[in-house]
């Protein structure tokens, strides 16, 4: 599983432990020698720093929750490169191209280096003391501000960091810490929570010999890309797994699958009502579920269930069978099942397969309870900005704290954030470069970034066990005026709580003291000094613990009479957002990396385009690089067309993450910001706002640009032996050597 | 190497390289397998690349017009055919495609300074302060893995204080000059030297690419085909690969290929075909 057999001894040093004192030792009987005198060096190398040669220290990417544990490279007091490390059960070793992009946060040219605060409309840089006066004036001891008139707002966030924002909160009485994720699977996580119980269950793409998804990509954007990964690689080993992808767009999870199926956007619930009316026909089935469900079934025959979806009738049967055939199977619903005013529906239906296939226990399993329920990551939402935004356009917000989360720029246009912003007095960012959102406050502390910070972390996917990931500093901070959030939070809860923090001098006194005091916990029976630095050294904390069980919920699966679309003559496209897996809501476009990273399946680069079936494309006279307008009801962007056949071709898709105007050189001016056309259209029974339910008209506006693409000029081999092809029935792939299985 | 001395050799050049054995009695031959089954496209090799390669990033402009510096790159196929009007109903065909560290390269014949030749551990290297931009290499690589530097990239690419990612083990390059893979030639040159030091060869699995390490499916095995127990050696032999042969006779279910292996380039590469289950 491990990339390589690289000794460990090598590569993992303990960062911290004293460092061994200068010793001077030679011949003769100078007074030094004798020590009548000290000479000092004038260069004092600081612990493990050999000239030339890299040291590597285990810390935790931050870059999205999935809480890989990495390694950096560090020579000469630089930090040059991260990898995975293999002490982490979730990277095992391995690192995406995002994670990779690390760097480039901390090294980035565009970082905030003082605090600032806004004057006569202009930011200002100001020293640290002023910004600290201008918080604590608002927010300190003599802070007048309570319950509803302070709100914290943040993407993702687990640990202790957590920790203290909620501590930071109670102490207004308040418990407004929103957890705002444009891209939030909420709408999957309650249909999880109805159907199996638990919000994210566990996935053993490795044990499964079919999975058949819809539209999820975990292989890109999934809760945990790289784990998911490495299990995606054993599933792919004898005996071989098949994967079957069925989505509106390709993504790079569809673009590995044995099968591929376009099917009309949101109509993957009657889709796979169709297989499961199938499959009821086996006998085996027959009582998976209950009686008034399979009656209401029997209005989901292939013919309709086919006329429905576009997808042929005998795919239906087809599919069925390979499911009869290959068990355990893994059924999958994602984002593009689950984006739709009947979102919650359609996947609820993809998870009843699971049931009626008993998946359960197999191929799906429950996440192993935590021990530390308060440092796991609170789920972030849609609806959470709604609510926020209500509060701040009724003049309820007196001070909002924004961390992690670009809600400017990704709030949708009838979700007026920027303009109700306006209305809130006192806004600060904590952040290590502006974004949109920053722009627009009163007051911006400059972050450290995250290779210069300590921090734990709780993934919110624990693939087995639990982990406790630690991150520590890979090297001493770039600019001495930025700071960390946990300190930052520790100085304002000294001021308002100063008998409860006095004990802690600064954040990484408290987390080392959190750390060690869960020592119990793991059963270590080393001292607290050795715990810690054992903690530092791995990286991650880990406690292996049983899965838990999945409950199966049938009877909530609303099986109602299959439903065609309506076709709208004003907006006769389906609009239908991709999410890259390296820029996702566009928090990554200021990477320069990624930015030049090619996009998988169409090989663009720093831009946005309209992906657009070839055929459609024929129909309507486009061809690629023309420069289309796309119209929804609420708004519309312009991008250069791209012929793509990996999409259904009632549908034009653009991806996310582009288009942004304040968050520095590499990703100001690249393309357009799609989340300003979304229609208001929201889940019904979540009211998460459904990002795959906008309709759209597109039109030619007659000019042309040339598509910045990595491809050549033919998609095709062309006789060619490029990539070659073998069929499974005749590879045999368990004659095979392979690190992967050994 | 002047035109004469290049007809001279020509014969030498041509023919003589690879033989049979060639590594036999060598400590090393480095060499790749890439397990097209396993590879997803997912561009953490190419980052890696340009992490541990410093490897410029061009932007936009210079990117349209060909000038991108990826050593690695994913190329994306659709499959055969003349006109990609239908769904590519088996995915994508994914390609990672760098310097295959061709044993017999088109590249460093045309080399009219010799900045681009074969190393004895079988690498084929670029001396960039030899180059001289004739950009002749470029044109007879096969595989379009060459890059060269139109630019001054370092007064360009790396603004303060990125410049301080940059890795010191890695020659910056300057306006004028080809680059490409070097199989990370810096982290087998410090493996090489360590194990010197100790009297020993390098072990298996004791250095990789910066690709291989990132790759999360490992998809990609790295390692030196002179150690015959090495993972990379056993299997070029399960796949029954011969270095040295533009033919390769071998069982039809084993999933080995080298790209443009009827150009005698005799690449180092080897590829696994990517697997699709034909009854789904």
């Amino acid at each position: 599983m491990s990339s390589s057999n690289i000794d460990r001894r090598d590569f993992l040093r303990v960062l911290g432990i004293s460092g061994a004192a200068a010793t001077l030792a030679g011949c003769g009987n100078t007074s030094i020698e004798s020590g009548a005198e000290l000479v000092e060096s004038y260069v004092q190398p600081e612990d493990f720093v050999v000239p030339g040669v890299g040291v590597y220290y285990a810390s935790t990417c931050t870059q999205c929750g999935s809480g890989c544990g990495i390694m950096g490279r560090v020579r000469e007091g630089r930090i040059l490169k991260l990898e995975g490390n293999p002490q982490s059960l979730i990277s095992g070793g391995k690192i995406c191209g995002l994670g990779q992009a690390g760097v480039q946060v901390h090294y980035n040219p565009d970082r905030l280096t003082t605090p600032m605060i806004r004057e006569a409309g202009a930011f200002k840089p100001v020293s640290w003391d002023k910004a600290m006066a201008t918080l604590t004036a608002r927010l300190g001891s003599s802070s007048t501000l309570s319950g509803d008139q302070i709100a914290v707002l943040t993407g993702e966030i687990s640990g202790h960091q957590k920790v203290l924002l909620g501590h930071f909160l109670e102490s207004f009485k308040s418990a407004n810490h929103i957890v705002y994720d444009a891209l939030s699977p909420a709408i999957g996580q309650a249909a999880n929570k109805a159907v199996l119980g638990v919000e994210q269950p566990v996935l053993q793409i490795d044990k499964a010999r079919l999975i058949l998804s819809f539209g999820n990509d975990f292989l890109g954007t999934g809760p945990s890309p790289v784990h998911m990964a490495a299990q995606y690689a054993r599933f792919r080993k004898a005996p071989r797994g098949t994967l079957i992808q069925i989505e509106p767009r390709m993504t790079l999870t569809g673009a590995n699958a044995d099968r591929w199926y376009a099917i009309k956007p949101g109509t993957e619930g009657v889709f796979a009502l169709g297989i499961a009316h199938s499959l009821l026909q086996h006998q085996e089935y027959a009582h998976a579920v209950p009686a008034e469900i399979a009656e209401a079934l029997k209005q989901y025959d292939k013919d309709t269930v086919s006329e429905v979806t576009g997808i042929h009738a005998d795919a239906i049967s087809h599919i069925a069978g390979m499911l009869w055939e290959k068990s355990p199977s893994l059924v999958l619903s994602g984002p593009s099942a689950e984006g739709h005013v009947h979102g919650f529906n359609n996947a609820a239906a993809i998870l009843l397969l699971n049931l009626v296939l008993e998946n359960r226990g197999k191929t799906l399993q429950g996440q192993a309870s935590h021990p530390f329920p308060q440092l796991t990551p609170a789920s972030g939402s849609t609806t959470a900005l709604a609510k926020l935004n209500q509060a701040m356009s009724a003049g309820q917000c007196q001070a909002l704290l924004v961390m992690g989360a670009n809600p400017v720029f990704t709030a949708p246009t009838f979700v007026p954030f920027a303009s109700n912003l306006a209305k809130v007095p006192f806004k600060v960012a904590f952040a290590t470069q502006l974004d949109e959102t920053a722009h627009q406050c009163d007051l911006v502390l400059p972050l450290l970034s995250p290779m210069e910070d300590f921090g734990t972390h709780v993934a919110g996917y624990q693939p087995s066990g639990v982990e406790l990931a630690i991150q520590q500093p890979l090297m001493e901070r770039l600019y001495p005026e930025t700071r960390g959030l946990g300190d930052i939070l520790l100085d304002l809860l000294k001021q308002r709580q100063p008998e409860a923090y006095k004990a802690f001098p600064d954040y990484y006194a408290y987390i080392k003291t959190a750390v060690t005091k869960a020592k119990p916990v793991f059963k270590s029976k080393s001292s607290d000094d050795d715990f810690w630095e054992d903690a530092l050294r791995n990286g991650v904390l880990r406690l292996e613990a049983p899965p838990a069980a999945l409950e199966a919920h049938a009877a909530t699966v609303k099986v109602g009479k299959p439903q065609a679309l309506e076709t709208d003559v004003n907006f006769p496209f389906f609009f239908v957002p991709s999410v890259r897996a390296d820029l996702r809501d566009g928090r990554h476009a200021n990477l320069p990396w990624l930015q030049e990273s090619p996009d998988p399946l169409t090989t663009v680069v720093w831009d946005s385009w309209v992906e657009i079936h070839p055929t459609t494309a024929a129909q309507m006279q486009i061809r690629e690089g023309d420069i289309l307008e796309v119209q929804s009801a609420t708004g519309s962007v312009r991008a250069k067309a791209y012929l793509f056949p990996g999409i259904q071709p009632d549908t034009v898709s653009m991806p996310l993450g582009q288009g942004h105007t304040g968050y520095g050189r590499y990703a100001d001016g690249m393309g357009v910001n799609p989340f300003k056309i979304f229609d208001p259209m929201y889940d019904e029974r979540t009211g998460e706002l459904a990002l795959y339910a906008t309709r759209v008209i597109i039109k030619k506006t007659g000019e042309h640009a040339r598509v910045v693409k990595d491809e050549g000029a033919t998609n095709l081999q062309q006789g060619r032996k490029l990539v070659a092809t073998m069929a499974a029935d005749q590879a045999e792939l368990a004659k095979e050597i392979s690190r992967v299985t050994q | 190497m002047s035109l004469s001395n290049l007809i001279k050799n020509w014969s030498s050049l041509r023919v003589k390289r690879p033989y049979e054995d060639q590594y036999k009695d060598k400590d090393y031959k480095w060499a790749m397998v890439i397990d097209l089954d396993a590879c997803t496209g997912c561009n953490a090799c190419t980052t890696a690349c340009y992490a541990e390669n410093n490897l410029p990033v061009v932007g936009r402009e210079a990117f349209s017009k060909g000038q991108a510096m990826h050593w690695l790159r994913i190329e994306r196929y659709w499959g055969e055919g003349e006109h990609m009007d239908k769904f590519p109903d088996h995915g994508a065909q994914f390609l990672p495609m760098m310097c295959q560290q061709c044993e017999s390269a088109p590249c460093e014949v045309v080399c009219p300074v010799g900045a681009t030749h074969h190393t004895p551990d079988g690498l084929n290297s670029q001396v960039y302060n030899r180059c001289i931009g004739s950009r002749y290499c470029s044109a007879n690589c096969p595989y379009k893995v060459r890059y060269f530097n139109w630019w001054q990239y370092p007064e360009r690419a790396w603004p303060n204080p990125l410049e301080q990612q940059l890795n010191p083990d890695v020659t910056v390059r300057s306006k004028g000059v080809m680059e490409k893979c070097t199989f990370c030639v810096q982290r087998l040159t410090e493996a090489k030297n360590r194990a010197r030091t100790e009297g020993r060869r390098v072990a298996d699995g004791e250095v990789t690419t910066a690709c291989a390490q990132a790759c999360p499916t490992s998809a990609i095995t790295f390692g030196n085909l002179a150690d015959d127990k090495s993972q990379v050696a056993r299997i070029w032999e399960r796949q029954q690969i011969k270095l040295a042969s533009d033919k390769q006779e071998k069982d039809e279910n084993l999933r080995g290929y080298r790209i443009f292996e009827e150009l005698r380039t005799y690449p180092s590469v080897v590829y696994l075909e990517r697997v699709r289950d034909s009854e789904a």
